[in-house]
């Protein structure tokens, strides 16, 4: 059975040229980049090259950039080591996100909430469409505010978040002290990080999204922005994350990210038509609605809930057929999980249990798309109507 | 293939794929909350997951979490606050792992639903009947009660004829991670270092009541929670002045009362039932008729004749047992075939 790969928002497939650029530095002797030695020069070599492809990939300075093992780790480090250094220096210790955050934020900002007096967390809401609550935003900023946290577009939904009206309220709030961090993890296949990024303090990156190994990632800190490390042993990445940094990694990091960039324009405009049109192939399904339809997302998603359907048993069916798809949320056992991102946009319950993410790459043909959406409708139809209705009862 | 993670259902899912069968294992992820380990956590998750890859099979995880809390957390809840005593592994068994998995299981294109339960589906007379598994100590008929016949034509268990350490070993022989894991016990979501009483005082109000020796009207002390107290419990309750044990008869809620008595005083020769919330496996044995009756999971059996009265059925014991508390379960075996399951209720 051939693949259908329609889950790139969970990993993207890794491009050969990732592979091939990680190759020398995955055998024999890779010396440690922070050692003085000629292997360890070569290796720092890469680190930096690689550092400076990061740098320009996001819109940063190469000294800005600070390499981590993934994106869930970038955002922690962003959050806490935000907060933490706050507490310190300035006293600031309120932590303000989107509901809509991924669980890297979400759970950061309530782990420091819930081991550091005096730490608040204020979540923001969203509209029907999941875009940030900007006159909510206003009011939660103020002068305690340590760090503002609004992604740059869903991970479930692929609904893009307003940056820059979320840099200008919380510049024009607060003077001085109060960083913003855009978990851009998400967006990075898609948008030009230095463009819709620019008024971010602290962004949060990986690889994997982008067709690089997972394991790799970068947390930016622009303008300044200073973060206590959560990680500080070693004093690697100038004492911004300690422990030996991964080489291979950042080398396959890079050229993911430099792939990526390259042909940005180009595959958005094709990918965007792939998307809308499995979105008009699955419109007219019975229960089916497109999340979001109307705002601005990223090219790659396609989110949709279809009321009915249990998205477990739809994903078994299509897995059964070749397609692999996600329902957006899912825990760490692998089931999937209650969207906290559509309770917040107020999805119903019921339409929420029917939700199914089929995300898009660089890869994706046409004749792929055909075949999905086929798939999604035969499986709909088999699945659709049903009920569960054994209740075991007998009369008195 | 249903599978928890533990041993009977890694074994269970081995024996099904060494006969051949086209296997699919599931594991349900049922309590979101905190637990020691149970059939809810992720590393039990990670162990059914690691097994079904050693076996070779496909393995899913299915999310019940809102099932479960609707149909097992909640009334297990509500029951306590209404001074019964719910069974909630018996409710999980009833209504997510069979009608909601078996439902499921349909609809994907399922032949049947396997469990690692300890019990048989067997043949009499040309019907399928649900019966003890070969190792009565581990014997888990009780907890199936409420299956139906039409449940049981859909169901296989690969493990009854087998004994617990027979199951180990296969498991071992296999090399499977999970053949030396313990035995779950206790309620998956109830946790060792917070308990039963912590659980329930994040969901209902609980009430002080005093504690009065039924035979004299005298009190005898206090309890924090009388939705704790259990008909027919002696654990907790003081001795009289003679020394002998006592057992809580009645607890009355609105009174904020608990009533202790000797156990001459609270045994009981019969026990209603109530009048919807039960289930047979083929139809309710007819009034007059000899049955074996079981009142917990590994509780003794006791001979009665199944009565009625205005509100619903009645058991007549052949001999006064201990009361059981409203909310609990009774299952009904044969007179003459013990082994077989007949019904299953709810004592009113």
């Amino acid at each position: 059975m051939s693949l259908l790969y329609f889950d790139h928002a969970a990993s993207a497939p890794r491009r050969p040229d990732v592979a091939e650029a990680m190759e020398p530095w995955l055998r024999g002797v890779v010396g440690n980049p922070s050692g003085g030695h000629r292997a360890s020069r070569d290796a720092r070599r890469a680190v930096e090259e690689s550092r400076e492809v990061i740098a320009e990939f996001v819109g940063a300075d190469p000294s800005e950039v600070v390499f981590t093992a993934g994106g869930t780790e970038s955002c922690h480090a962003a959050i806490v080591g935000a907060v933490a250094r706050h507490r310190r220096d300035h006293e600031r210790s309120t932590i303000v996100v989107s509901a809509v955050e991924h669980h890297a934020v979400l759970d950061a900002a309530r782990w420091a909430e819930r081991h550091w007096p005096g730490v608040t967390l204020r979540v923001v809401g969203v509209d029907h469409d999941g875009v940030v609550d900007l006159d909510a935003l206003r009011e939660l900023v103020d002068h305690d505010t340590a760090v503002v946290s609004v992604m740059t577009a869903n991970n479930e939904t692929g609904v893009r978040q307003p940056l820059d009206a979320v840099g200008a309220i919380a510049r024009a709030e607060v003077l001085g002290g109060l960083w913003v961090h855009t978990d851009a993890v998400a967006a990075a296949p898609w948008l030009s990080l230095p463009v819709v990024t620019a008024t971010c303090d602290l962004v949060s990156l990986c690889a994997h999204k982008l067709g690089g190994p997972v394991g790799a990632g970068a947390l930016v800190l622009r303008r300044g922005a200073a973060i206590d490390p959560v990680v500080p042993g070693g004093g690697q990445e100038a004492g911004r994350r300690g422990g030996t940094v991964d080489v291979a990694a950042v080398v396959g990091f890079a050229a993911a990210a430099r792939a990526s960039a390259r042909e940005l324009a180009e595959r958005v405009e094709r990918v965007t038509a792939l998307r809308d049109r499995l979105a008009r192939g699955l419109a007219d399904l019975p229960g089916c609605r497109v999340t979001a339809e109307g705002a601005a997302r990223v090219a790659g998603t396609l989110h949709v809930t279809v009321e009915g359907v249990e998205s477990d048993e739809l994903l078994y069916v299509l897995d059964a057929a070749g397609l692999c798809a996600s329902a957006g949320a899912s825990c760490s056992s692998g089931a999937t999980e209650a969207s906290h991102v559509l309770a917040a946009m107020g999805v119903a319950p019921r339409r929420a249990r029917g939700a199914l993410r089929l995300s898009l790459g660089a890869e994706t043909s046409g004749d792929e798309v055909g075949a999905a959406i086929r798939i999604v409708r035969e499986s709909v139809a088999r699945l659709a109507g049903t009920s569960d209705t054994a209740t075991g009862r007998l009369s008195p | 293939m249903a599978m928890s993670g533990g041993v009977d259902s890694s074994v269970a899912a081995l024996v099904l794929r060494d006969q051949g069968h086209e296997v699919t294992g599931a594991t349900l992820r049922l309590w979101g909350g905190p637990s020691d380990s149970g059939c809810c956590s992720v590393a039990d998750v990670d162990d059914a997951r690691r097994v079904a890859q050693v076996l070779g099979v496909d393995h899913h995880v299915f999310n019940y979490a809102d099932e479960f809390a609707e149909r097992v957390i909640e009334p297990y809840a509500a029951e306590h606050a209404r001074g019964r005593t719910p069974n909630p592994c018996i409710e999980c068994n009833r209504h997510v792992k069979f009608d909601l998995l078996t439902a499921r299981a349909r609809r994907l294109g399922f032949d049947a639903v396997a469990t690692g339960h300890h019990a048989r589906v067997v043949e009499r007379a040309g019907r399928r009947w649900l019966a003890r598994g070969v190792d009565r100590a581990k014997d888990q008929s009780y907890v199936l009660g409420y299956l139906r016949a039409e449940q049981l034509d859909r169901l296989v268990l690969p493990i009854g004829e087998m004994t617990k350490d027979e199951v180990r070993d296969r498991a071992r022989d296999a090399g499977l991670r999970t053949w030396s894991k313990p035995d779950s016990q206790d309620v998956c979501f109830i946790r060792g270092d917070h308990g039963r009483a912590e659980f329930l005082r994040e969901r209902i109000d609980l009430t002080p009541a005093t504690v009065v020796d039924r035979a004299t009207g005298e009190v005898v002390g206090d309890v924090p929670a009388a939705e704790l107290m259990t008909v027919g419990q002696r654990r907790g309750i003081a001795p009289d002045r003679e020394g002998a044990r006592r057992y809580v008869a009645n607890v009355d809620l609105v009174a904020r009362r608990v009533e202790v008595d000797r156990l001459a005083g609270v045994v009981t020769a019969s026990i209603a039932l109530h009048p919807h919330e039960r289930s047979a496996v083929h139809e309710w044995p007819t009034t007059g008729s000899a049955v074996h009756v079981q009142t917990s999971a590994h509780g003794p059996l006791a001979r009665a004749r199944v009565d009625r009265d205005e509100v619903g059925p009645v058991l007549r014991l052949d001999a006064a047992i201990r009361p059981v508390a409203a909310g609990q379960t009774i299952v009904l075996y044969g007179d003459e075939d013990p082994d077989l399951v007949l019904a299953a209720a709810v004592v009113r």
